[in-house]
């Protein structure tokens, strides 16, 4: 117990170091204060955002797009993972595109999307569906093919029922993987979902930065910044407590 | 491993089980490698009766564990005949059971529910199953292990764990590949009395693969010894000894001897060591 609040407290050393040294920074009025904010300014900031409501209706919108976008993002790239890991028509058709698609930075889409789909709430979740797909695709299907074949000779030996068989065995087997999968999905599809409501959006986390850019308020940009981070610090942390909680039995 | 329960000395006639009765007849097996058949097993002969115990051993390669692998129904590619109880073998069956060299237990499971999953498609009532599958792993002495996770076990708890799951279904033929192969030698020993009371108490017709001729012979009443390319019958070595078995027994070391000879290919006599000096050995 004492050395897990120990590492916590090293943990917590640097980033209490850095918001130390800013705090010195910008008070030795070196820099124009409107440049470098003080911490303590930003603080007052998220305290106000916090206060009057501003911060919780963008983070509620992003959060919301983030809901659906990773929802049907991640239900995809599951559905397709798995089609090409069982299905060998499927992969022919589909194997080299997928793995030729991957490779595009997501970032790379927006303009394309944009075309398409204008600069709407589908737009948004299109992005943030696209962006969890690829990492929850590739998972599924390596989580799929991984299952070795002495396990499904175990099923097969002693008649599992199909049922029991997909339950028992063959998710058991690929919650790992696609664990994994779904968590790096995740914490991709927050940060390409602000990148896209810096670049087009009326309101959302990365739109509130954006707006404070060109109001010139960088304590609102890097109040948006600071949250941000912590969100997709939490959503990462949030899904590895689940990991663990659920593949505990591979822990020796 | 706790003290050994009470053995019946085997009566041969009296307890002898009806059923269990395998026959290989013309057996063979060839795998296709890059369009070119490759035999690996070729004409195999066998008739093994209910409640016998057979051993095989054979250079590695020989096509053992495909012999297995036909017989447990996971393959059935194959020309000949395999039959237990006269029925032609088509498929898997819940009366045959088989132990990998690997004990194949799912990691997620606990031991419990590991041995539990053989019972999942068995006709033995829902309310009977915990029963059984607590008595199953009373028989291997894991009793307390039950909510154990097979991280948690030793390599031998493990293949114990993978003998009881073969068990649970109570089969009438069971089939053991090299079963005890990954075990250190103590705990082989220790196994090896255990399948030796297990067998005892079951009496279902089994074959095991071992590549260990003092296992062979200790467990079993026939040791089958294969030869390779392709995988034939080389001989059969009849084990006339009661079970339990005294390891130091002379006639198992005789007949080691024997079949160590066999396997590793007859003396060559430009190759003996002569000592004139010496009375003739
Ligand atoms: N699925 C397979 N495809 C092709 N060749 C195989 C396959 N399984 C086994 N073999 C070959 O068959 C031979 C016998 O294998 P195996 O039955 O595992 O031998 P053993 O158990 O006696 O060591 C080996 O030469 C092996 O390479
Ligand atoms: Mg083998």
């Amino acid at each position: 117990m004492s050395a897990r609040v120990i590492a916590f407290g090293t943990a917590l050393l640097p980033p209490l170091l850095l918001v130390g040294a800013w705090q010195i920074a910008s008070s030795t009025g070196l820099f124009p204060p409107q440049i470098l904010v003080s911490p303590a300014d930003v603080a007052g900031t998220i305290a106000e955002l916090v206060r009057n409501g501003e911060l919780g209706s963008h983070l509620g919108d992003s959060l919301f797009r983030l809901f659906w976008g990773f929802g049907i993002g991640a239900l995809a790239g599951l559905a397709f993972g798995t089609a090409l890991a069982l299905s060998r028509l499927f992969e022919a058709l589909f194997q080299p595109l997928f793995q030729a698609a991957r490779q595009v930075p997501i970032l790379a889409f927006i303009p394309m999307l944009v075309l398409l789909l204008g600069i709407e709430e589908g737009f948004k979740i299109t992005v943030v569906a696209v962006a969890a797909f690829f990492p929850v695709a590739l998972a599924t299907f390596d989580g799929v093919r991984g299952i070795p074949k002495g396990w499904l000779e175990v099923a097969r030996v002693y008649r599992t029922p199909f049922p029991s068989l997909l339950v028992r065995i063959l998710i058991p087997a690929t919650v790992p993987p696609v664990l994994t999968g779904l968590r790096l999905g995740l914490t991709r599809a927050w940060l390409v979902l602000v990148a896209a409501e810096l670049l087009a959006a009326d309101n959302g986390i990365g739109q509130m930065m954006e707006m404070g850019r060109q109001l010139f308020r960088i304590d609102v940009v890097l109040a948006g910044v600071i949250v941000s981070g912590l969100i997709g610090f939490a959503l990462d942390r949030g899904v590895k407590l689940f990991e663990r909680r659920y593949t505990r039995w591979r822990v020796a | 491993m706790t003290a050994q329960p009470r053995i019946q000395p085997q009566s041969a006639a009296t307890d002898a089980p009806a059923s269990g009765a395998l026959t290989l007849s013309a057996l063979s097996k060839r795998f296709a490698i890059e369009g070119r058949a490759l035999p690996v097993l070729d004409g195999i002969d066998l008739s093994v009766r209910p409640g016998e115990f057979v051993s095989i051993v054979g250079a590695s390669g020989c096509g053992k564990s495909t012999l297995l692998r036909l017989i447990v129904g996971l393959d059935t590619d194959y020309s000949g005949e395999i039959r237990l109880d006269g029925k032609r073998i088509t498929g898997t069956s819940l009366d045959r059971g088989i132990v990998f060299q690997d004990h194949r237990l799912f990691p997620w499971m606990t031991l419990e529910e590991n041995i539990g999953l053989a019972l999942l498609n068995s006709e033995i009532p829902k309310e009977q199953r915990a029963r059984i599958v607590c008595e199953h792993i009373a028989l291997v002495n894991l009793t307390g292990f039950e909510k154990a996770y097979p991280h948690q076990l030793s390599g031998g708890m493990a293949q114990r764990a993978a003998i009881a799951r073969a068990l649970v279904t109570e089969p009438t033929l069971l089939l053991l590949d090299e079963p005890l192969g990954a075990l250190d030698a103590l705990t082989r020993v220790h196994v090896q009395t255990e399948l030796q009371r297990i067998w005892m108490r079951q009496r279902s017709t089994v074959l095991m693969v071992t590549h260990d001729v003092e296992e062979a012979l200790y467990l079993g009443d026939r040791v089958i010894v294969m030869a390779p390319n392709p995988g034939r019958i080389r001989r059969i070595v009849d084990v006339d000894l009661p079970h339990p078995r005294d390891r130091s027994s002379p006639v198992l070391h005789r007949l080691r001897d024997e079949i160590l000879a066999e396997l590793t290919g007859a003396p060559d006599p430009e190759n003996l060591v002569r000592f004139p000096a010496q009375e003739p050995r």
